[in-house]
């Protein structure tokens, strides 16, 4: 990482409190990311990343204690008051979301929607709002964007809300975007053009992005970074290539064999892990994988009795693995 | 527009079929009934040559189709009952002649009418106001005492007749404490500040019940929308808590309330009616009860129509801003 | 959250659990029990009293004010443990407990009716769907925008005086009151048709009889039943209103509407409010214990009763 990261998550803790007690949602989590860089946050559903970059605008609902920090060019946003936090999101810090369709607001024209965005952190008028997001809206790449602006979301094919939620996200020119799942609700074309609107504006702006995805196939194409979630904590961090080629972590081999690859012959069948994540309050000792994990027995009681640590592996830099294997495990165990 | 132009149209001609199917219902109920509005009105004694006349002057020796006809043309062009010096002329727009009361049911009517419509439009813009800013407060401040004391009021509310509210309130403020009217009504344009004054009572009593539902009505839809993504987008867009509850959580509430209103519009002139009652007031309410006790048909009948008729255009109304509420919904 | 209940237990048995511990709905069903014991036992509530709704004592009257009761609270004593009426100085306990009676019985039909006609006409919409559907459905919406309480009034003049009040009551209330349950019935099964299990019963070749009794009755007795909870207040508040503007059972039968319309002149002279206060009282609870009731049942099944579609 050359340049300093605009963004620095460090021992990010996430509880819900509920009527059936306290439940972790992220324990302990560090990631950082800088101007032009894009970070990807991969890990099944349940294993904390939405419920993180939530924490990190602020907008978990109110019984949700956030513990850590969360430095945006080095300021403190855990625990900033709701007015502070205000002025940084959707100015600062802006989110993408999975779904398009939910995400706009059904009564306003979308063109609205923009404008407001921008009008919440500049004080101009609306006109000249409007014409800021029409703008944007061209900017996406959407046909005739002065004329659909006035149209509603549901008048919009779910590729073309998308780009309308991206340029919402886009129009106060954040230093972070973070998009969560951005592409998993669109047709696999569609999915490819979002993803290079989004590499196009990150080039164009420095943005800095956290991609959320489940989709390795998007990760290896787009991310510079790579955190591995499992059950609230980092299994595994590194390079892309670090990810794709020296993976450390059985989780992270796992989830590679579970994506559909073009350089690996057709009649290798892709693996799945068996079993499904466990919630991440329910592992009190031990690796949260262990369960799932086919290196158990090579490694023996640790994997029951102590929890791994992340510690450096061999690769571009910053590569650690939460595994008490300690090399590389073989792709066919 | 072009598609708003005929929906309104296609509307229009349905209203119409719908009031002329209903006033034919109506008809042959009411004009099917066994007592005999013309041996009330022939005098006594009641010999049969006079009840004849008597029958034939309120034109009820037709049949029930050729008197529901000369309604309807009434309706049109106006009717004569009888001939010569003793006949009685109904204008056009004509609903029928009371003949007991000497006066032709379209001018009753409209004598009558803006005392209910005060009573009830005035109710339902406090009801609406009451209701639905508790009901959003209830929702924003869930689990806490606000919270806990609108749903406790909206309850009793909900379990209170409005007439025994009205009875109450009148002992209370009208009688114990002496602060308000509780009878009389001051047309609007005699005094505005009289008529509303003599309101405000009704108009308060009326709006209690309607308020409770609709206070649970709307932390019911609160609750639901503040939970929609589109709400958490407004907050990742860094607006405020105020300008994401007021321009994008309560924008989706509203077309619920909207449609609920539009059912609720023919339980608001019931509950004028018993307002009326219960204050003493002399609004549709009353015409209709004295009707119904004085075998007045043509009063009954022409007050039932006449609710049905502005029920069904105050929902076309609703449907139409229905349109302009909600941007998914084309009157295509 | 149910998933974490073994699967032995029925979804009702689980509803109601929740509604016992519900505290609210707990004291909406003692309420509800109480009033339906004391109605039930009316009459014989009214002989332990000593007492019956028809006799006038003109004697515990002071003709000074106008022939309100003599002595406090409306001339409560031990013998008239709510007082007596004004004017005719009968027995306001026996009047009250017996209107009880006579609202929880009309309602009580009301809801019965309006509940199988509701349940009946909702679930063949959803079933046979087409233009079946489509006339059920304006029908419902005629229904729904019409001045009901208008129509009731007016119903009253042409029906024959020999013809039992009551029973015009009941026909007047289902006729317009099975509406608003067979909305939400239709609504509820028009979701559960086009689920698979239906459409498995369907495909082999289950009758329309059998898919409606087997597959989606049981599926909808939840909804039902808490519509026709929470259609009970509703009726007791409207037969009441229709007796409070003198439509509804004719005197003497007891009836706490009309006992509250009968106290309007005795409130705003302020000479005698306890007239007011006995039956008001009594159909307040009336209301309030079904209404709490109604509500837990509803939260307890989490029916969603949106009338909006």
């Amino acid at each position: 990482m050359a340049d300093r990261p605009v963004l620095e998550v460090h021992d990010l803790h996430v509880t819900f409190r509920t009527e059936g007690g306290l439940v972790p949602a992220v324990a302990g989590i560090d990631f950082a990311v800088a101007p032009g860089k894009t970070l990807a946050i991969v890990g099944e559903s349940g294993s904390g990343k939405s419920v993180s970059s939530a924490a990190v605008m602020g907008l978990l609902p109110s019984n949700a204690d956030v513990k850590g920090e969360v430095l945006l060019d080095g300021r403190e946003l855990v625990g900033l008051p709701n007015d502070e936090l205000r002025k940084i999101r959707g100015n600062d810090i802006a989110l993408v979301f999975q779904d398009a369709l939910s995400a706009l607001n059904p009564y306003y024209s979308v063109g609205w929607q923009v404008a407001e965005a921008y009008r919440l952190h500049h004080d101009v008028s609306k006109k000249e709002a409007l014409e800021r997001a029409v703008r944007m809206l061209d900017l996406v790449g959407i046909p005739a964007a002065k004329a659909r602006a006035k149209d509603y979301p549901h008048e919009f094919s779910g590729g073309m809300r998308q780009r309308v939620v991206i340029a919402m996200a886009l129009v106060n020119d954040p230093k972070v975007l973070i998009a969560d799942e951005p592409t998993t609700a669109l047709d696999v074309t569609v999915q490819a053009q979002i993803m290079r609107l989004l590499e196009d504006v990150q080039t164009e702006f420095g943005t800095a992005l956290v991609l959320i995805s489940h989709d390795l196939g998007v990760v290896a194409e787009v991310a510079d970074d790579v955190l591995v979630m499992y059950a609230g904590r980092a299994a595994e961090h590194g390079s892309v290539k670090d990810l794709f080629y020296r993976a450390a972590h059985p989780y992270s081999l796992g989830l590679l064999g579970a994506m559909p690859r073009v350089d690996v012959p057709p009649r290798h069948r892709l693996t799945t892990i068996p079993g499904s994540p466990p919630s991440p309050g329910s592992v009190k000792t031990g690796c949260p994988f262990q369960p799932r994990c086919a290196y158990t027995e090579r490694v023996g009681e640790r994997c029951i009795t102590e929890r791994p640590e992340l510690t450096p592996r061999p690769g571009e830099g910053n590569h650690e693995a939460a595994c008490h294997l300690g090399r590389r495990p073989e792709v066919a165990p | 527009m072009p598609d708003l132009v005929w929906f309104l149209i296609r509307r229009l001609f349905a209203t119409v079929l719908v009031l002329l199917a209903l006033s034919l219902a109506v008809y042959l109920i009411f004009y099917a009934l066994p007592a005999d509005p013309a041996r009330l009105g022939c005098g006594k004694p009641c010999t049969p040559d006079r009840l004849e006349q008597a029958r034939h002057f309120m034109q009820l020796d037709q049949s029930t189709i050729q008197q529901y006809l000369a309604f309807l043309r009434g309706i049109v062009v106006g009717r004569t009952y009888g001939e010569g010096g003793a006949a009685v002329h109904c204008d056009a727009p004509c609903f029928g002649y009371s003949f007991p009361l000497a006066r032709p049911v379209t001018t009753l009517i409209l004598d009558r009418l803006p005392i209910t419509a005060s009573i009830a439009l005035g109710a339902a813009v406090i009801w609406l106001i009451v209701g639905v800013s508790l009901g959003v407060g209830a929702a924003l401040k869930r689990g806490k005492l606000f919270d806990k004391l609108a749903v406790g009021l909206a309850l009793i509310g909900v379990a209170s007749p409005s007439f025994l509210v009205g009875l109450l309130a009148i002992l209370v403020f009208g009688f114990w404490l002496n602060m308000v009217p509780v009878n009389g009504y001051v047309p609007f344009t005699e005094s505005p500040v009289d008529w509303a004054w003599h309101l405000i009572m009704p108009w308060l009593v009326l709006a209690a019940l309607s308020s409770a539902s609709y206070i649970r009505l709307t932390r019911a839809q609160m609750l639901e929308e503040m939970n929609l993504d589109h709400v958490t987008t407004a907050r990742a867009k860094g607006a405020g808590e105020r300008r994401v509850v007021l321009v994008h959580g309560l924008r989706g509430v509203l077309v619920p309330i909207v449609t609920i209103f539009g059912l609720d519009l023919g339980s608001l002139l019931g509950g004028a009616i018993l307002t009326e009652k219960v204050f003493s007031m002399q609004g549709l309410g009353e015409l209709l009860i004295s009707g119904v006790s004085q075998v007045d048909v043509a009063v009954v009948v022409g007050v039932t129509l006449f609710s049905a008729f502005l029920v069904i255009i105050a929902n076309l109304v609703v449907d139409l801003l229905h349109g302009v509420l909600d941007p998914r919904v084309t009157h295509g | 959250m149910s998933s974490s209940v073994p699967a032995a237990v029925s979804p009702t048995r689980q509803a109601l659990r929740r509604v016992r511990r519900d505290r609210s709905a707990r004291l909406g069903a003692w309420l509800v029990i109480g009033l339906i014991v004391i109605a039930a036992l009316a009459p014989l509530l009214v002989r332990l009293a000593g007492q019956d709704a028809y006799t006038y004592n003109i004697g515990l009257l002071d003709p000074a004010r106008g022939n309100a009761p003599s002595g406090t609270a409306g001339g409560v004593s031990g013998d008239h443990w709510f007082g007596v009426e004004p004017l005719t100085g009968r027995d306001l306990f026996s009047i009250v407990v017996l209107g009880l009676r006579t609202s929880l019985f009309i309602a009580a039909v009301c809801t019965v009716v309006t509940t199988v006609v509701g349940t009946l006409v909702g679930i063949s919409a959803a079933y046979f769907g087409g233009w079946y559907d489509a006339i059920v459905s304006r029908l419902l919406d005629f229904l729904f925008g019409f001045p009901q309480l208008v129509f009731m009034i007016a119903l009253g003049i042409i029906v024959p005086a020999g013809f039992p009040r009551w029973l015009l009551l009941i026909l007047v209330i289902s006729v317009f009151g099975w509406a608003g349950l067979a909305r939400l019935i239709r609504n509820q099964a028009r979701s559960l048709v086009t689920r698979e299990f239906v459409e498995a019963a369907r495909s082999v070749g289950s009758s329309g009889w059998h898919v409606i009794t087997r597959e989606l009755l049981p599926n909808l007795l939840g909804p039902v039943l808490v519509v026709a909870t929470m259609a009970v207040p509703g009726y007791i508040g409207l037969e009441a209103a229709l007796s409070f503007l003198g439509v509804g059972v004719p005197p003497p039968t007891p009836s706490l509407g009309r006992s509250i319309s009968d106290s309007i002149v005795w409130v705003y002279t302020g000479t005698d409010p306890w007239f007011l206060f006995f039956p008001g009282a009594m159909l307040f609870l009336a209301v309030l214990g079904f209404t709490l009731l109604g509500d837990g049942i509803r939260d307890a099944f989490d029916v969603r009763l949106r009338r909006a579609t």
